[in-house]
């Protein structure tokens, strides 16, 4: 059992998904057909040993309620582990106070209770999957005071635009947290994922807290750097960051390549969620599916191609699907043809409808439409 | 039993030697089925849906893999407080010694401490070897409703297929006049699914009578049901019209398979108000590479498929690899096929890997090819 309980942090607030983030917090979207964001972080805690989970919520927490329950089917020990769904009201004058940290400080007598000398935190917009005992494991030897998850990327001008870079020392030391502006594709991306005591934890929230209303956890810690020794570990493998429409379009797209599915998903440490008890999938005369991925319960008698579709979804006679995301129990009309489209849950797509987007802008279809 | 009063016993004692390998080392009710179930989530899943809170699982044969899947029930949603599923291999008693299940009838003899600690009104008897969706409540409505002793449930067969029943002939008004076990001349061609719901009381006596009767196999069909039409008590008979099979051969678990990619097939899966539930695997959405074909197929999450697929079921973890096909069979958990490989006509066992370039299975074979040993190919 890993001395560290685990914090799956709020929503960041400069984030925003255009369309789906109005139904549920990000946390809680639907990610590769069968999966939520949340499985992510909640699964890679529970198979590193981690089985006290904290998750703050702030806005719509109906979905993320319903999915997480009482974290059975994360493996969680219905005795000796816990995983608690943490409110904290967002603020209505300004969303610029809606911080982590004031998501702590609303919660900090729970915190303080925790038994757990350390504190792992992961943020709920990004799909990575690490092996928390060995990161805990790492930091603790390191000596150092907090340590920082980080990711090295070559494409930096276009993507991660919403996420912070490091800049780091030859020893790994953490000399900077900034915004990535895009100035340049080589960065190393912090993944919002901190190691660091439970008791400095406190503290740091406290004195954030006092400082400015505004203030955040990275922040904070930005401030700390002559004090406090604050490292970067470097996380390989899949990491996609959730930050827009687009980010999210292409996680899923991106997951469909075996090579990438395999550095998130494997044997040892599978990814967890609820299952919803739907049948297998039927594949009817006329079907024809190329590199997809395609969840339980669907009747499929068009074209799929380079698409994930989720659970329970129709796609009848004639319907030619290029590059999209469909999300559960949709139901796409005959002869209908979309391309590079994100539709939302339960939408209904009929007469003859064609909807083609460029993959650079893919479209968005909302929740219960129908077309 | 805070729900209706019955409780549900499900006879899983056979070994079920027709499916050969495939019962080498499970008992038959944990044999797969259908992609992602197990056979034995039918009656489990009845049962949940129709409102029973307690089931007992009786079996004998490879207990231990169908004891830690049914154990806690949780899958079926049976695990409330009031609720539970319990397997009851044979044991050791204060009393008895240590004997195996008789016959069916025994095997609920020898449970009567079990079932008289929940104090039921009714007790549902059924086999954990067809594949059905049946609600047991309309059935024990129909069984209050005729004040029966006994109930059995009843489906109409071809006349042609009648000798290979258990018969039940009735008069006008459903009473069952007479059992026939695999009459030459039927006089009626309504089969006995092995369903039956008895009135607990009753069958109590007479079990506790056939246990002392030295002449007795017992069994339901050949020495219970006959002393209750001796002795005229009430039995009557309850039609199903719905999706009924056994698969109790390599040949009939196959077609069942098979049923499902039928459009027209009335064992309708997808039917959010009377779910299958069953055990959840941690896997993948299926894969569906980009050379790949599937053209009438039925496949479950975990399934990967790089080659080509005609009216087949993919099982969990299943994989086809590039090139190669797989037309007309059953890829059971984890079968692989690899590169190059035909597979026609076929049941491949669980985990059995059919090696490169093999050809298995034929397309006129009379019976389906069943592998259960990994064939070796060119890699």
């Amino acid at each position: 059992m890993a001395n560290a309980f685990g914090i799956v942090a709020p929503s960041k607030r400069n984030i925003h998904v255009e369309g789906m983030q109005d139904y549920r917090p990000l946390a809680a979207f639907s990610f590769l057909g069968r999966y939520r964001i949340i499985d992510f972080p909640i699964s890679c805690m529970s198979n590193s040993g981690i089985d006290h989970i904290q998750v703050y919520v702030t806005s719509n927490p109906r979905s993320l309620a319903e999915h997480l329950g009482s974290g059975r089917h994360y493996n969680i020990n219905s005795k000796h582990g816990k995983l608690q769904l943490l409110f904290s009201t967002a603020s209505s004058e300004n969303d610029i106070y809606n911080t982590d940290v004031r998501s702590y400080m609303d919660n900090i007598e729970i915190i303080q209770r925790m038994n757990q000398e350390y504190v792992v935190i992961a943020p709920s917009y990004m799909v990575f999957a690490q092996d928390y005992d060995a990161l805990l494991n790492d930091h603790i030897e390191s000596g150092a005071d907090i340590s920082l998850l980080y990711q090295r990327v070559d494409n930096a001008k276009e993507h991660y635009l919403d996420c912070d870079v490091l800049t780091l020392n030859k020893q790994k030391g953490v000399l900077s947290i900034e915004p990535n502006l895009g100035t340049a594709n080589n960065k190393t991306i912090f993944m919002d994922t901190y190691v660091m005591k439970k008791d400095l934890f406190i503290t740091l929230v406290k004195e954030a807290s006092k400082i400015s209303s505004m203030y955040t956890l990275s922040q904070i810690i930005s401030e700390k750097f002559n004090e406090l020794d604050v490292r970067g570990i470097q996380h390989k493998g899949f990491c996609a960051a959730i930050t827009d429409l687009k980010s999210y379009f292409d996680a899923n797209l991106e997951l469909i390549k075996p090579e990438q599915a395999d550095q998130l998903f494997n044997g040892d440490a599978p990814i967890y969620t609820r299952t919803t008890d739907s049948c297998p999938t039927k594949y009817c005369d006329g079907a024809v599916v190329r590199n997809s991925l395609i969840s339980n319960g669907c009747t499929i008698k068009g074209t799929v191609e380079n698409s994930v579709i989720g659970r329970g979804v129709n796609i009848n006679e004639g319907a030619v699907v290029r590059n999209c995301v469909i999300l559960a129990y949709s139901d796409i009309g005959k002869n209908v043809e979309l391309e590079n489209q994100v539709i939302d849950k339960w939408a209904k797509i009929g007469h003859e409808a064609k909807l083609i987007a460029d993959a650079d802008k893919p479209g968005y279809i909302k929740r219960n439409d129908v077309l | 039993m805070s729900q209706n009063n019955m409780l549900a016993m499900i006879l899983a004692g056979g070994r079920g030697s027709r499916l050969k390998d495939l019962t080498n080392k499970v008992a038959k009710p944990a044999v797969s089925f259908g992609g992602k179930y197990r056979i034995i989530d039918f009656p489990l899943s009845n049962c949940a849906n129709s409102h029973i809170d307690i089931v007992g699982v009786l079996t004998q044969y490879e207990s231990v893999l169908l004891n830690s899947y049914v154990a806690g029930g949780g899958r079926w949603g049976l695990d409330t407080r009031d609720s539970g599923v319990f397997v009851l291999p044979p044991r050791e008693k204060a009393d008895t010694g240590l004997d195996v299940y008789r016959g069916t009838a025994d095997a609920i003899s020898q449970n009567i401490d079990f079932v008289d600690s929940y104090n039921p009104e009714y007790i549902l008897v059924l086999s954990g070897d067809h594949i059905y969706k049946m609600n047991y409540e309309e059935m024990l409505q129909y069984h209050k409703d005729q004040n029966a002793d006994l109930t059995v449930a009843v489906r109409p067969v071809p006349w042609k297929e009648a000798p290979r029943f258990g018969i039940m002939n009735t008069d006008d008004e459903g009473r069952i006049t007479e059992f026939q076990e695999k009459p030459k001349e039927p006089k009626s061609n309504l089969a006995s699914m092995g369903i039956y719901i008895f009135t607990w009381k009753t069958l109590r006596k007479a079990l506790v009578a056939d246990m002392k009767n030295p002449d007795s196999s017992h069994d339901f069909g050949n020495d219970v049901i006959p002393a209750f039409l001796n002795e005229g008590k009430k039995l009557v008979a309850y039609r199903f019209e719905g999706y009924w099979k056994d698969v109790g051969t390599i040949d009939s678990l196959w077609e069942a398979n098979m049923d499902l990619l039928d459009s027209k097939n009335e064992l309708n899966l997808n039917d959010p108000g009377w779910k299958i539930y069953t055990e959840d695997a941690s896997a993948l959405p299926q894969y569906i590479g980009p050379d790949a074909s599937v053209d009438v197929a039925y496949i479950t999450q975990g399934a990967h498929v790089e080659g080509s697929v005609k009216k087949s079921v993919l099982f969990t973890g299943s994989y086809i690899g590039k090139g190669a096909k797989v037309i007309d069979s059953v890829l059971m958990p984890g079968a692989r096929v690899e590169d190059g490989a035909v597979v026609t006509r076929a049941l491949v066992a669980n985990n059995v890997k059919i090696g490169k370039n093999c050809v298995v299975g034929s397309a006129d074979s009379e019976n389906i090819t069943l592998v259960a040993k990994n064939v070796k190919g060119d890699d």
